[in-house]
């Protein structure tokens, strides 16, 4: 496993709202996300990189159409996820 | 306090889409259905098929279809084996292969993009998401006619042919082709044509005494016990029975006694509640089709329907169409479509039968289409689109 520094992860608003929808959602294109976190293409796509990069999640392709998801695989990312789904479940309450 | 009494014990067993457990009569059909599919459950991948069901309005295509798809699932899901079964009506997809694929794939990917390519790359797409999920497809599709009427025969020869693109890939897209008249084939190329022309399988029309067999099944599901019987079941068959052995009429008719008779506080849908049923079902103003339109073809057949009320002339021009269409449109603050769109809307009404048109001769200054409500009286078509916007607007 890479050694990722988790501030590298969360230190970036952008990156825990991707992080946020696709544990919301499950798979979703670069525009859909970027639509949903309020940042533009660019960003949005930086933020993947990185998040991929890491590998926190991974991608699809059809044809010119990337699907983004959690990379279930790597135990980080699934950690990840729960995190994210428990905070949301507590908000709810 | 007086308690509410209803003559139906479940109402939704008398919707257009509800699945029935049993298919009276057309369970020679069914058979062959499964007989056609045999593989799909039993050596999956090593081919697919193209079957086409065709009758009239009516005589259970759609039904047959879905019930077959249903079983298919199941007993594939026994196996283990990921067999899925996506039933699309290509009238509700406008015709347009790029949202008959749309709909399809988002069975697989609800998010999946709406927009930003193409229906050839949609169908790499879908092929490619069956192969990651190493899953099987029959793609029903329903009134078949509007997908050919609008783009000829080039999406059915790309769905037909596209296993050939992979020749030792997993064989995953069978397809069921729904339509009524099988004369729309003719208008395919003849390579596609003879693929799709292999396995016919005909429906005819319900007798009167099959149609009995179907109504009292749905009577025991959807009506509480004695408050129907025997005779006005037999009054509904014999109906349906003359308007072409339509058994969806049938079933209709069948749902509206029941409101009338529940309006009038009865206690037993009587014959009288039959009648008036049957005075407001007019065969071409059925809740499924109004419900299939879209919200602006409702606003300008609403706004068509009130001017010819009102005028109560036999024929009306585009141009007067559109201005009663406008009318609607503020009612409903809805922005109004342009004239092209409109047309549009008028050419696919009087193929589905709601209105007719033909072009203005002479005796009219200028050339322009008119438009006539033959089947249907206006006052009556007025009510059925109001109440259907209503219900859209709640």
């Amino acid at each position: 496993m890479n050694p990722v520094s988790i501030e590298e992860v969360f230190s970036s608003k952008g990156r825990v709202k991707i992080l946020r929808i696709l544990a919301d959602i499950g798979e979703l294109n670069i525009s859909e996300i970027a639509r949903r976190a309020g940042l533009n293409y660019a960003t949005t796509n930086q933020h993947l990189q990185v998040l991929e990069n890491h590998g926190l999640i991974r991608h699809k392709k059809f044809g010119r159409i990337r699907i983004f998801r959690f990379d279930e695989e790597n135990p980080r990312a699934k950690m990840i996820k729960n995190l994210i789904e428990a905070w949301e479940q507590t908000n709810k309450h | 306090m007086p308690q509410y009494f209803s003559v139906f014990k479940d109402e939704s067993k008398l919707d257009i889409n509800y699945i029935p457990p049993r298919l009276p009569h057309r369970e020679p059909q069914l058979k062959l259905l499964n007989q056609f599919f045999r593989f799909a459950v039993e050596s999956p991948g090593k081919m697919t098929q193209r079957i086409v069901i065709t009758g009239n309005i009516g005589t259970g295509k759609t039904v047959l279809s879905q019930h077959f798809g249903l079983n298919i699932t199941g007993e594939a899901q026994e196996r283990r084996i990921n067999l899925n079964y996506v039933h699309v009506n290509c009238r509700e997809c406008k015709g347009s292969l790029f949202m008959i694929l749309q709909r399809t794939i988002l069975k697989f990917y609800p998010h999946f993009p709406r927009r930003g390519y193409s229906a050839e790359e949609l169908l790499q797409a879908l092929m490619q998401s069956l192969d990651e999920r190493n899953a099987y497809l029959i793609l029903a599709l329903d009134e078949l006619e509007a997908l050919i009427r609008f783009e000829g025969s080039d999406p059915l020869y790309n769905l037909t042919r596209i296993q050939e693109e992979r020749p030792k890939a997993p064989q995953r897209l069978s397809l069921i082709c729904i339509l009524r008249q099988t004369e729309y084939l003719d208008a395919l190329d003849p390579s596609t044509k003879s693929t799709l022309q292999r396995n016919v399988i005909r429906l005819e029309e319900y007798s009167k005494s099959q149609l009995q067999d179907i109504l009292n099944d749905r009577v025991n599901l959807a009506f509480t016990h004695g408050t129907i019987f025997a005779p006005t079941v037999d009054l509904i068959a014999e109906l349906a029975s003359s308007e072409g052995g339509d058994a969806r009429y049938a079933i209709e008719l069948l749902w509206r006694a029941g409101k009338y008779a529940d309006a009038s506080r009865m206690r037993e849908v009587s014959p009288e509640c039959i009648r008036k049923a049957a005075v407001s079902v007019y065969p071409v103003v059925r809740k499924d089709m109004i419900s299939s339109l879209s919200l602006h073809e409702k606003l300008f057949l609403l706004g068509v329907a009130r001017r010819f009320r009102q005028a109560g002339t036999a024929y009306m021009s585009m141009g007067e169409a559109e201005d009663a269409y406008a009318v609607v449109c503020e009612e409903y603050g809805e922005k109004k479509r342009g004239h092209t769109q409109l047309w549009k809307y008028v050419k696919d009404l009087s193929v589905s039968g709601i209105i007719e048109t033909k072009a203005s001769g002479a005796g009219q200054r200028g050339k322009t289409t008119l438009i006539s409500l033959p089947r249907v009286p206006a006052s009556d078509l007025e009510e059925e689109l109001s109440r259907a916007l209503m219900q859209r607007s709640r």
